[in-house]
């Protein structure tokens, strides 16, 4: 027998709540919505993604301040840690927020019906769901794949016999590893790798490219290197993974660097390249849904090629792959379905953010893609040391990039190495989402001593010496 | 003219009055209405499709704005 729902929605993380959340708004609780999903519910960012990776960020935070004080006066003194008994309650901090934003959330809404099985397209309007129990059919009016992604596990000769961690299975670990390989340098990469080697593992990045990501503004990509160099933490870039093998209790990544072969002994390999969409096993061919390797292709409004299927969150082929634009994804699609519009996001206001310390935050255009579509960006970049609450806080490696329209002076992108830098990011977001310029920025009062005031500051630079200015000159 | 039969369904209808005013606002549009369900929130009318069409019925005043009331396309004959 087939079941009918006004929604199905395949897949259970953000994406998914939050659509599954606004379509019942939308309907006073009357829509008929099923959720269809396996392993934890919550998807990525509760489990495996930003919760336990900014638990685990904090924590070693507090482990580095007490071995490298920041003020003169305060001694030095070497952490204890109890890696076991931290990991045990990170994985306490995962399943409470799993239970509070996810499951209890659930009661609210009787008029959501959850699924544990996996979902796959028989026709372009009805699913089979496979589980435990057996199949079963689903017939939907409108269906929303949120299906998420996983990590990209590279071809690698001997990496499968010699075991791996990737960002979804570390936070299994119970003890630290005495030094640990990371095979790519992606914000994953970059932030567990600082925590580890914070907490007492010895870190080596190895990648081929000399630079973060693809996106990134390169002078503040770089600027994060050296912080993370300067922390502690070795880049091999150059290099080319040729073979993963175990030699006694080790683990030796043999790489090709400038035509000779070398070999990095670690305790642990962390695969950190990149991640795909969860597209296998849905059928999408009997729906009529287009997809590539990058994930499905949507329309401006998140409808597929089959006009009665959207895509949100990770599963979608776009530029960025986050929790934040995932479920207001989700949300924007359950008022398109129920609210008859064609709404969509415009990216270039989605901020994202890198957690390591400094932090890496970023909205907008960087300088080679504003100058590549527009051809005309002017910028600015303000070191951090000249920020007085940076000097305050004693840090000394970061920096403010603005781009913004030579001809209007508008803000086109923001990017900020910088304490707190996600935290303020927000008044990029603003600044292009509202159209100012850099002068608009300039009249907003901003308080002093904070390290956002850097973007006022950053701002004021278009016009000003900043080496002539006394301190809160407006 | 052409006469269609559509059903939809209508989500967000608690009461009688909120039969009635679905039904009304149905009727605005030139629809003739032949049942509403309260209980399965199910609405059949029939319309003259080259004054409106069922695609734009679901978008009718009484479906969007303000109002809570809303309507998903199920069949057109």
């Amino acid at each position: 027998m087939t079941q009918e729902y006004d929604l199905v929605i395949i897949g259970r993380g953000a994406a998914a709540f939050s659509a599954a959340i606004r379509a019942s708004e939308i309907t006073s609780n009357q829509a008929a919505i099923a959720m269809i999903g396996y392993g934890p519910i919550g998807g990525t960012c509760v489990n495996v993604g930003c919760v336990p990776s900014k638990y685990i960020i904090e924590a070693a935070k507090v482990a580095n301040t007490q071995r490298n004080p920041r003020y003169p006066g305060i001694a030095s003194s070497d952490p204890a840690v109890e890696f076991s008994k931290l990991m045990e309650s990170l994985r306490e901090v995962v399943q409470e927020e799993r239970k509070s934003k996810y499951e209890d959330v659930l009661k609210f809404y009787p008029n959501i019906t959850m699924y544990e099985g996996k979902a796959s397209f028989v026709s372009r309007d009805t699913v089979k769901v496979t589980s435990i129990s057996g199949e079963e059919h689903m017939k939907g009016y409108n269906f929303i794949i949120a299906t998420g992604s996983s990590p990209v596990i590279p071809q690698i000769e001997g990496l499968e016999d010699t075991g791996y961690l990737t960002s979804e299975s570390v936070w299994s670990l119970n003890d630290l590893p005495g030094s640990i390989g990371i095979l790519g340098g992606g914000f994953v990469g970059l932030e567990i790798g600082q925590a580890m080697h914070r907490l007492g593992s010895r870190v080596r990045i190895i990648k081929r490219h000399d630079t973060i990501a693809r996106g990134i503004e390169s002078e503040v990509g770089s600027e994060l290197i050296r912080a993370l160099e300067n922390d502690g933490i070795s880049f091999l870039t150059g290099r080319k993974v040729r073979k993963v093998y175990r030699r006694g209790d080790k683990k030796i990544i043999v790489a090709e660097y400038q035509g000779k072969m070398e070999e990095i002994e670690v305790d642990e390999v962390l695969i950190a390249s990149g991640r795909k969409p969860n597209v296998d096993g849905l059928s999408l061919g009997n729906a009529g849904v287009e997809y590539s390797d990058k994930g499905i292709s949507v329309k401006d409004d998140f409808s597929t090629t089959n006009p009665l299927i959207y895509a949100a969150g990770d599963v979608v082929d776009q530029r960025y792959r986050l929790e934040t634009l995932a479920a207001r994804e989700g949300a924007i699609i359950a008022s398109n379905i129920f609210n008859h519009s064609t709404k969509g996001i415009n990216l270039q206001e989605v901020p994202w953010a890198i957690f390591t310390e400094p932090q890496l935050a970023s909205v907008g255009y960087t300088e080679d893609e504003y100058n590549r579509n527009f051809g005309r960006a002017v910028t600015r970049v303000l070191p951090l040391a000249t920020v007085p609450k940076a000097r305050i806080l004693r840090e000394g490696i970061g920096m403010f990039k603005i781009v913004a329209d030579e001809d209007t002076g508008r803000i086109a992108g923001i990017h900020v190495l910088a304490p707190y830098a996600a935290e303020f990011i927000i008044e990029g977001v603003t600044a292009i989402r509202n159209g100012y310029t850099f002068q608009d920025i300039i009249e907003n009062s901003h308080i002093f001593p904070t390290v956002a005031e850097g973007i006022k500051l950053a701002s004021q630079s278009f016009t000003r010496d900043m080496t002539k200015m006394s301190c809160c000159v407006e | 003219m052409t006469e269609k039969k559509v059903t939809m369904k209508v989500f967000g209808m608690t009461c009688d009055d909120c039969v009635r005013t679905v039904s009304d606002g149905l009727k605005k549009e030139g629809a003739d209405v032949l049942s509403i369900s309260l209980n399965d929130g199910i609405a059949i009318v029939k319309i003259d499709d080259a004054k409106i069409s069922a695609e734009n019925l679901v978008k009718s005043p009484v479906f969007g704005g303000e109002s809570h009331y809303r309507a998903q396309l199920r069949k057109v004959e």
